[in-house]
């Protein structure tokens, strides 16, 4: 073996002599960097499943008309005609009753009354993109459709889902910059402990240096350390964030079966997971080594 | 091996350590620098060593310039210089193998070599039966000659002691110069430094005084 690769293994043997022979310190300063760790992990599970469901909705700006029970073809293809004649129209879908009555069978847990109707109680319905997001505009689009013949409906109701994607959008920057503040209060933490353990090991590293250890011989173990406890704190943040995931998708499962609704918690694939863990091993080691550096510095400064 | 050309050594606070100090120790060479406490000897032990620089002047060992080298190549040079701390600087949490084994741990040393070494080292001071025992449990004495195991463990050519013998009764002493006369008849430079020229003189070797700083 190479001198090299000799004085990484013993500093990696070294760094994890000293977490087992300290395993309750270490096991407690794993699970403060994990829960620290497991925080935008969860937000981030969090927020993609919200994403994900949330993408499902329809959130351009759109108007649904809809027409009486009554209704001929006749009404439906002046109205259609009149729609698509509009300037504020960009796209017109008519959506016939029969769709619409297979459409809701499908997606909900009606069939059984539905099917048990005489006749299909939904009306004719034309979905219409429109070109404007402004209220008084689309209100004043919903009263003059709503004077063409035959027309018994007109809805606007986009408005809650250009929400819920603006929200998910300020949430996303939110989490960027909760990663960025939680890293550092990770790198922090794990270099507060190295610095308490390099002055621990005072007298030690004094007397190596005066040996002939560089600066590298003494960083190396210490570097370690930091990079297998980031390691483990990412495992338990992992493990953490899977099992809250894990557990808040049974319990949501219960809750959107009984309205019909389709939501899956999205969990971290395997690129995710190694992404993490590297995250953590990084941080780590950059907190480890800019605590030995300062205590490296006050050393070679003197008291 | 050593050469010192007008040597000052001013610390932090303006206390003058050395001055003008100009010494050449031949390879193979013991010599004993003796002086009143506070005439500079450890400075000037600490100089040939690598573990201070000069404030002026220069130090040559073994053809390198301390005062050019960066702190890895000093360091380095420190690993083929074996130094005998006046108050041994031994680590008190770990038994005396580990103690010795240190410079070879940072050397890169596998396992089974630096055992041999350790082992071999700790023989030559008299105390491989106390392989096991911790600093505390042991004398003065061999407090001192642990030290001078962990110095030798690395086979290095120069051996520098500062004070050896003080604190030390007079079989003690004794027996810890005995030791630097065994390392010098095997060809190895010492450098030694004593307040008291009696622990020294059964030693066979050039004397040099220091007085407030400078050659006498």
């Amino acid at each position: 073996m190479s001198v090299w690769l000799r004085l990484h293994a013993h500093a990696l043997a070294e760094a994890l002599g000293r977490l087992a022979r300290q395993p309750v310190a270490s096991g407690l300063a794993v699970v403060v960097l994990g829960l620290a760790i497991a925080l935008p992990v969860v937000a981030a599970i969090a927020l993609r499943s919200v994403g994900a469901a949330a993408a499902g909705l329809d959130a351009e700006p759109h108007v649904n008309v809809y027409l009486a029970l009554a209704a001929t073809d006749e009404d439906v293809r002046r109205v259609e005609t009149a729609l698509r004649a509009h300037p504020e129209a960009a796209r017109v879908r008519f959506v016939p009753r029969e769709q619409a009555l297979a459409e809701l069978k499908a997606t909900s847990h009606l069939a059984e009354v539905l099917a048990a109707l005489q006749r299909n109680p939904l009306p004719h319905a034309f979905t219409v993109r429109v070109r404007t997001t402004e209220a008084e505009r689309i209100a004043a689009l919903r009263a003059e459709w709503g004077r063409l013949p035959q027309v018994e409906q007109v809805q606007a109701d986009f408005e809650w889902s250009r929400r819920l994607a603006g929200w998910a959008g300020f949430a996303r920057r939110a989490l960027g910059v909760g990663w960025l503040l939680l890293g550092a209060a990770v790198a922090l933490i794990v270099g507060h402990m190295i610095r308490l353990q390099v002055v621990t090991r005072g007298p030690e590293i004094e007397v190596s240096q005066l040996i002939g250890a560089t600066a590298a011989d003494v960083r190396r173990p210490f570097l370690y350390h930091g990079l297998l406890q980031g390691l483990l704190a990412g495992a338990a943040a992992l493990a953490l964030a899977t099992g809250l995931a894990a557990w808040t998708s049974l319990e949501l499962r219960a809750l959107t079966d009984s309205y019909a609704l389709e939501f899956k918690v999205i969990f971290p694939d395997l690129l995710e997971w190694i992404l993490v863990l590297a995250g953590a091993a990084l941080l780590g080691l950059v907190g480890a080594w800019v605590a030995v550096s300062q205590e490296l510095r006050r050393f070679a400064a003197g008291p | 091996m050593i050469r010192f050309s007008s040597v000052a050594k001013r610390y932090p606070g303006g206390q003058e350590a050395l001055r003008g100090v100009s010494l050449e120790v031949a390879a193979g060479e013991m010599v004993a620098v003796t002086g009143h406490s506070g005439a500079g000897k450890s400075t000037l032990l600490k100089l040939a060593a690598g573990i201070e620089r000069p404030s002026s002047g220069t130090v040559v060992v073994n053809g390198q310039n301390l005062g050019a080298l960066g702190e890895t190549a000093l360091a380095v040079l420190r690993r083929r210089v074996g130094f005998i701390f006046q108050d041994h600087k031994l680590l008190h949490d770990r038994n005396c193998f580990e103690n010795v084994a240190l410079p070879l741990r940072i050397a890169g040393f596998g396992r089974e070599e630096a055992g041999r070494r350790v082992r071999a080292a700790l023989d030559k001071v008299g105390l491989l039966a106390r392989e096991r025992a911790l600093p505390v449990a042991l004398s003065g004495g061999e407090q001192q000659r642990l030290c001078i195991a962990r110095a030798i463990v690395n086979r290095p050519t120069l051996l520098v002691a500062d004070e050896p013998t003080g604190n030390l009764d007079a079989d003690y002493a004794r027996a810890i110069v005995a030791l630097f006369a065994s390392f010098h008849q095997l060809g190895v430079t010492v450098l030694l430094s004593s307040h008291d020229d009696a622990s020294l003189a059964a030693l066979d070797c050039r004397r040099v005084v220091l007085a407030g700083g400078a050659l006498a």
